[in-house]
């Protein structure tokens, strides 16, 4: 009885000792929230100050954070979004089809694909940075709408191997079936195999989301960013912009841009994390 | 039997359909840049269409570089750092959260959230952070180098214990509930049951976040450009400069794109040798998960 | 019914597509700008002309710090600029082999002198000056006078430093300070790393004139001193502690109009924002960077430029001619000069507007009053913003902690780092 009351009360103090850490965690966060209602002079001096008295800057800092840096705000906050969807759905349809053909079709070309899939996994992006942003710019594919292609090519590779990897074991007889009823390949697949695949499919989706959402380089590189600038360039682009940065306006900036991806993970979660465990566990 | 072949080749006839368009857009996106990047490590070039065969002209070169001998031992130093850290206090946190604590939940959404966080962004909000903190010392994150190094550290821990927990608390929600009843019932503690069961049956787990987190290090590239970019710089006596928070990736891509055009070729060879490098740590995970499999 | 739909679609198509053809068949301008401040104008300079003759022009500014990468990765592109800014001798030598030879085109033809014409080793005219600047020390008279002081009073470094510790030393009783904020970030450092490192490179190059016809390989630092001073100067008697200007993010401009600084070095392309800032040209003049030389009171602006043309000899030949029209329209159309000029400066061409800006004129006077003019030497930096990224480094570690060890770093960055940049880029 004795024991089991002080095991109750160590994982008390351990419960309030998380809690305190994720205070501490969120911390970062906070600091984003609290410094873009503060006029510029107070970031830089009183970061960690309460934005009260002369230091409040209102919503001023969130309309200026909307157009400032010579790009708006908004645009990019649409081209990532559009650049994201597009490939999430593009990467999702044609790696999970080919893994499928891959799998069931199992000829020299096909392991040779799914070899050279695996092969690109380990391959960071700089060996190819150079040569395929060039190719990326010969082809067109350097705006929003082309470049989901890009992020196909060079993110197949992991999409390909989870989706091999769970097609394996699917039973062959429920196709079989299928084709007992009539139904040819491509009935088969969109009827049949991909609802089955829709718990990868999730996964797969997560980690795409995560990946271009996020991703800086390619885009910065392949993109014509004159024209088309996703949140982390638009971002990256205000430190080396002429003149004053506003740090009240950047950060306001930030808070905006990170709001959604907040929003989206507390809707998502389950998936989010079931997502990250599997791409983990097999990549 | 016969019904698979024929399956087989009817799905064959679809190949333009299911393969086709992966394969296409595989060769656009890393089949033909690999082979060309691999091509002109072997050539003097300022942009792609005009070259000259050099041989390995270039690798010669980068390995004399001092910057980026340099940066690659500050990367593995950072990597092996972050490994250890990130890792120790990601398993520490998944095992606390396991042991059915109240709001665990809770606890483990808020230590994952920061990975939903691009680099750029990141890098933004902890170079405000630092700058806030460091600037009543007198100091900042681009004067200071051994600031600059674990400020990154911090960053990439604040990042990325939440992703490795989640696959700890996956590997740990795995380990057999009667083995752990069988220790309990011979009078093991629980630092015994901790390293005598628990760990050993989360091996996998640990070594995925193990190597996860090395290519991770290796490859960093974003945060490191947004914190501190490189600064500061020790500036040789013959007037070289040393980039000391530079890593291997930022290293490349500066060699490609910030300094004198003429040593892009040099640029691409380091880009050859990086990936040798982190496909060298790939391979060597395969080959770990291979041998405990056939243990198991 | 439907054939009648397919048909309109059809039309629209070509309708839709017809404009696309005709234009490309004309040509098209694409200038790759690498001054962000003027952008702005630049846009408007393009509409005006796409409005006026139809040519579609494409003005693309890279971020400050970034031109030189921007450059190269446009350059690969298959709508690489056609128009570029090749802005001193070292660029011409790496571009050469991409510029279009000006010899002879009604452009060159335009210029009023020939003393911003940039030649490759084989005598092709690759680059010519579009405008020329000047730079210095910006100082508010209004406030200087409420110190106690007249323009006329600074005429060499000792008397700069007087005033400038005479205001910092009645600081809290004045309300002001000598000089603006230094900040070492990216948005601010050039002006220290680009321009006030003028007043080294030039004494240098009046001693050894013969070195500095071309980009020299080394240089000696000799003038290193007078550069700290001056320096020291500014971050000691600033709106701001030495220690924080590494992270940067002040608004030295916003500092300097509203009063709370007498000295703020910059060009004269600040003239427009001070002027939008509510300043009066009365209250404005520009003086030379005093730094302790002998025989400084003669001194003069630092007067140059690096907007320099140059034009893509890989564009295809439409294009070419786009841009070589348009080159000359905008230096020879009253209105689109006129915006030039008052944002850039001073258009060395026959048929371009006058500019009006007061720091021009000062310039002006000081080289009427028997003044030397500091041309620019800074032009001659090898991998500029390599150069200067250590520079950076090397000065942040004074300001943070100021002693001769850390100037001799300082020391290094400029004039070994030149060398091995120099070997770098030419080697």
């Amino acid at each position: 009885m004795n024991n089991l009351s002080s095991a109750k009360k160590i994982k008390t103090a351990v419960s309030i000792f998380f809690a305190v850490l994720c205070v501490i965690y969120v911390i970062p966060v906070f600091m984003v929230v609290l410094n873009s209602f503060k006029l510029n002079t107070f970031v830089k001096t009183d970061t960690f100050a309460w934005p009260g008295g002369e230091m409040f800057a209102g919503w001023d800092n969130f309309i200026k954070g909307m157009t400032f840096g010579n790009y708006p705000f908004y645009k990019s906050a649409l081209y990532s979004l559009v650049i994201t969807l597009l490939s999430t759905f593009l990467i999702i349809m044609c790696t999970s089809m080919a893994a499928w053909y891959i799998n069931r079709v199992n000829s020299l070309f096909c392991k040779i694909v799914y070899f050279a899939c695996v092969f690109s996994m380990v391959v960071p992006f700089q060996m190819v940075m150079f040569t395929l942003s060039k190719t990326a710019d010969v082809l067109k594919l350097n705006t929003p709408w082309t470049i989901p292609i890009v992020y196909l090519g060079f993110g197949a590779g992991l999409a390909v191997f989870m989706f091999t990897g769970f097609v394996k074991s699917i039973p062959l007889e429920i196709e079989e079936a299928a084709n007992i009823d009539g139904c040819g390949p491509v009935r088969t697949f969109f009827l049949v195999v991909l609802p089955m695949l829709k718990p990868t499919m999730i996964s797969v989706a997560i980690l795409e989301i995560m990946w271009v959402w996020n991703d800086y380089l390619l885009p910065y590189l392949v993109l014509d960013i004159n024209e088309y600038r996703t949140i982390p360039i638009h971002v990256q682009y205000l430190k080396g912009s002429y003149g004053t940065v506003d740090l009240g306006a950047t950060m306001a900036l930030i808070l905006m841009s990170i709001i959604p991806v907040i929003v989206f993970y507390l809707t998502c979660q389950k998936h989010i994390i079931k997502g990250v465990a599997a791409g983990a566990v097999k990549g | 039997m016969i019904n698979s072949t024929m399956m087989r080749r009817s799905l064959r006839r679809w190949f333009a359909l299911f393969l086709l368009p992966m394969v296409a857009a595989f060769c656009i996106g890393f089949v033909w840049p690999f082979l060309h990047g691999l091509f002109l490590s072997f050539c003097k070039f300022k942009t792609t269409s005009k070259w000259t065969w050099v041989g390995i002209d270039n690798y010669v070169k980068a390995f004399a570089d001092e910057s980026f001998r340099y940066s690659f031992t500050y990367t593995a130093v950072f990597a092996i750092v972050s490994l250890v850290l990130i890792n120790v206090l990601a398993f520490a946190v998944a095992y606390a959260l396991t042991q059915k604590i109240r709001g665990a939940n809770l606890f483990r959404t808020v230590f994952f959230m920061p990975n939903l966080i691009g680099g750029i962004v990141l890098g933004y909000i902890w170079s405000m952070i630092f700058d806030g903190f460091l600037g009543r010392y007198g100091t900042s994150i681009i004067t200071d180098s051994t600031w600059g190094f674990w400020g990154l550290i911090i960053l990439m821990c604040w990042q990325q214990i939440g992703y490795m927990m989640i696959i700890y608390i996956a590997g740990l929600q795995a380990v057999p509930e009667d083995m752990l009843e069988a220790a309990r019932i011979d009078g093991a503690t629980p630092w015994q049951t901790l390293w005598k069961v628990t760990i050993p049956n989360v091996m996998p787990s640990i070594t995925i976040c193990m190597f996860l987190t090395l290519t991770n290090g290796f490859k960093l590239f974003d945060q490191n450009l947004a914190l501190t970019g490189g600064l500061p710089y020790i500036i040789n006596p013959d007037g070289t400069s040393v980039h000391t928070t530079e890593m291997l990736a930022l290293n490349i891509y500066n060699t490609f794109y910030g300094q004198n055009s003429s040593a892009r070729g040099v640029a691409q060879a380091k880009a050859v040798l990086f990936f040798i490098l982190v496909a060298g740590i790939g391979l060597a995970q395969l080959s770990a998960t291979r041998k405990k499999e056939v243990q198991q | 019914m439907k054939k009648t739909l397919a048909m309109l679609l059809v039309l629209c198509m070509v309708v839709a597509l017809c404009p696309a053809a005709f234009a490309a068949d004309e040509g098209s301008v694409y200038w790759l700008n690498f001054k962000p401040e003027s952008d702005e104008a630049l846009q408007q300079i393009a509409a005006m002309y796409t409005e006026e003759t139809g040519v579609e022009v494409k003005v693309v500014t890279a971020a400050s710090g970034t031109y030189n990468q921007t450059l190269t990765s446009e350059m690969d592109k298959s709508d690489a600029p056609t128009l570029f800014v090749a802005g001193n001798q070292a660029a011409v030598d790496e571009w050469a082999d991409y510029c279009y030879d000006l010899t002879g085109t009604p452009i060159a033809e335009e210029l009023n002198t020939d003393a911003y014409m940039l030649y490759d080793e084989d005598g092709k005219l690759c680059s010519i000056g579009y405008c020329y600047e000047c730079y210095g020390i910006i100082t508010n008279k209004a406030l200087l006078k409420e110190a106690g002081y007249e323009v006329s009073d600074i005429t060499n470094f000792e008397s700069l430093k007087a005033v400038a510790e005479d205001i910092t030393a009645r600081k809290d009783e004045l309300g002001f300070s000598a000089f603006t904020s230094a900040g070492m970030d990216g948005s601010s450092s050039w002006r220290f790393t680009g321009h006030l490192i003028n007043l080294e490179y030039y004494y240098e190059s009046v001693d050894d004139p013969e070195a500095w016809t071309s980009c020299p390989a080394t240089i000696t630092g000799a003038y290193m001193d007078n550069y700290r001073n001056l320096w020291d100067l500014m971050i000691n008697n600033s709106t701001v502690a030495p220690s924080e200007l590494a992270t940067g993010g002040f608004d030295a401009q916003a500092e300097f109009a509203n009063g709370e600084a007498v000295f703020y070095s910059q060009g004269n392309w600040e003239w427009s924002g001070l002027a939008d800032k509510g300043m009066k040209a009365e209250d404005l003049t520009m003086i030379p960077y005093y730094c302790g030389v002998e025989g400084e009171e003669m001194a003069g602006l630092n007067c140059g430029t690096e907007n320099y043309w140059a034009v893509n000899g890989d564009a295809s030949e439409e294009d070419i001619q786009a841009t070589l029209d348009f080159m000359y329209w905008l230096v020879t159309d009253a209105e689109a000069s006129r915006i030039a000029v008052d944002t850039f400066g001073v258009m060395p061409y026959t048929n371009s507007a006058v500019s009006t800006n007061p720091f021009l004129a000062n310039a002006n006077e000081y080289a009427s009053n028997g003044h030397y003019t500091m041309w620019w030497a800074t032009n001659y930096q090898p991998n500029v913003d390599a150069y200067r990224a250590a520079v950076v480094s090397a000065m942040n570690e004074y300001n943070n902690n100021p002693s001769d060890e850390t100037w001799a770093t300082v020391e290094t960055a400029f004039v070994d780092g030149w060398a091995v940049q120099y070997q770098a880029a030419n080697g």
